[in-house]
């Protein structure tokens, strides 16, 4: 499909290291379209939508801001902490959308295991639905994600 | 047959090449401002070459106006009134101002052209601010993920700073950031050190200068960096100090301990410093020196939860606990945070519960 002038500046924002270390697409060969489509396809098979997942995300991230820095216990199954750093994010589509450098991880108690969202991660879900490409150091898997949230 | 193909390749390229031609001699012609002169807050003038951004220009001024993201429009912080000639706001600018700021004729300096006559307004600190070139002379392991870096000051030979202050320190285009940036750190340095500019550095996860300062940065590299900026700084009272940070919250801290010290300073003072485990806890024999060496301060470290095999005797809890616990007399104090906006924010919210008047809370927040 031909791209548009405002696609293709996109496409180019996402790959550059212009906003954040070594972009948003990392190793993926596939364009923004083809990502995004193949991950709402994933989402559909687990039965959830980009706002609830980004719900879910930011309701733990509010929970887990009150920890300052710790771990704070979510339900009787996850822990999460919110970590955070001078500055903010912006998003790459060309829209107002500046967030906070703050990044949650989150824990299953019982397997130890983590998983780690920023807050651009859950805005480029609830406004784009884009999970990032694969092989960038913030994409989440949606399927993984929401596993580890539900 | 070779012709065949040879000559269109030919005449594409005559094309090509014709019309570049046009675009730069467009370019020189029709983008060719001249000098243009800026008058700054009605009391300077200079003369810059026009076609550049303001920041551009006014950095080639040695007129530094702190920007996070190297001119790119991202940051949001080289803001700075434009009285005449700025132009129409541009769409880059909008997300980053607000209504206020636009009715005020405030602009992102990177976004505006020089094309001719300006006038502005900048806050006048910003003539002291100087670029330097440093040297990094030590590089200290302070946790797992907080390093402290020490940079002699090469040229210039020293900068004055006031404690609490910081810097911007320059990351050249590396592996993972095809541009450079600027990322703004505190001084933890002590003042009287007077060609030394240290930092206390927690590293962000794919961030593109901590990344670069842990990974990259070595012993006997050249840094660059600019400042001094900012307006977080002790008050000239006699009042009590309650200090609060956690991690690389400490380092303006610090800076105002040593000032303490140096100026004999007989101020009551107490410093609550958080930290998620023991093994987070850092500079101790440092603040241990403090405790001896000033007349009346307390340091007091906190620990959200010591490992099993710790044997941790202090504080436990959130730091917004142990300041809930210990502090008495908070309505005579003044307080001086310095950490993320959620850390930030409990603890005003505790200092004001506490009596702690809100003008005697100052914070530097990480935003």
């Amino acid at each position: 499909m031909k791209q548009s002038p405002g696609d293709k500046k996109l496409e180019a924002m996402l790959h550059s290291s212009n906003l954040v270390a070594d972009g948003f697409m990392g190793d993926d060969k596939r364009s923004t379209p083809e990502i995004i489509q193949s991950d709402l396809r994933t989402l559909s098979l687990a039965q959830r939508s980009t706002e609830q997942l980004a719900q879910r995300m930011t309701a733990i991230t509010n929970q887990a801001i009150a920890g300052l820095g710790t771990w704070v216990q979510i339900d009787s199954l996850r822990q999460a902490r919110v970590d955070e750093a001078k500055g903010t994010l912006v998003c790459p589509w060309p829209h107002a959308g500046r967030f906070a450098k703050r990044v949650t991880t989150l824990k299953l108690t019982a397997s130890g295991e983590t998983i780690r969202w920023s807050d651009l991660n859950i805005h480029l879900i609830a406004a784009h639905s884009f999970f990032e490409g694969k092989g960038s150091h913030f994409r989440l898997e949606p399927d993984q994600l929401v596993a580890f949230i539900f | 047959m070779i012709t065949d193909v040879l000559i269109p390749v030919l005449l594409i390229s005559l094309i090509g090449a014709f019309l570049a031609g046009i675009l730069v001699i467009a370019k020189a012609v029709l983008a060719n401002y001249g000098p243009c002169e800026i008058a700054i807050n009605d009391e300077k003038r200079v003369t810059v070459q026009g076609g550049d951004d303001l920041l551009s220009s006014l950095r080639t001024e040695k007129i530094f106006i702190p920007s996070a993201c190297g001119g790119r429009g991202t940051c949001g912080l080289c803001k700075l009134k434009v009285l005449e000639g700025a132009g129409d706001l541009l769409p880059t600018e909008e997300p980053y101002l607000d209504d206020d700021e636009r009715s005020t004729q405030v602009r992102l300096s990177c976004q505006v052209k020089v094309r001719k006559a300006l006038k502005i307004e900048i806050p006048t600190e910003l003539f002291a601010i100087q670029e330097c070139l440093c040297r990094c002379v030590e590089i200290v392991d302070l946790t797992h993920d907080i390093k402290q870096f020490r940079l002699e000051l090469q040229e210039p030979a020293t900068l004055d700073y006031l404690p609490g202050q910081y810097i911007q320190l320059l990351t050249p285009a590396y592996k993972k950031s095809s541009e450079e940036v600027y990322r703004a750190y505190s001084i933890s340095s002590d003042p009287a050190e007077k060609n030394i500019i240290e930092l206390i550095i927690r590293l962000v996860p794919e961030g593109i200068c901590t990344t670069y300062c842990f990974d990259y940065l070595k012993v006997s590299d050249e840094v660059h960096i600019n400042g001094p900026y900012g307006d977080f700084r002790l008050s000239q009272t006699d009042r009590p100090i309650v200090f609060i940070a956690g991690g690389s919250g400490m380092a303006p801290i610090k800076c105002m301990l040593h000032h303490l010290h140096n100026t004999n300073s007989t101020r009551k003072a107490v410093y609550y410093f958080g930290a998620n485990q023991v093994s987070e806890l850092f500079l101790l024999d440092t603040m241990r020196q403090f405790e001896s060496t000033l007349p009346d301060f307390r340091f007091v470290p906190v620990v959200a939860t010591p490992e099993a095999d710790a044997d941790w005797q202090g504080e436990l809890g959130l730091v917004t606990q142990a300041v809930q616990r210990d502090l008495k007399d908070a309505a005579d104090c003044e307080a001086y945070l310095c950490g993320s906006p959620g850390m930030i924010d409990a603890a005003a919210k505790v200092l004001k519960e506490l009596g702690v008047h809100e003008d005697s809370i100052f914070f530097d927040k990480f935003a």
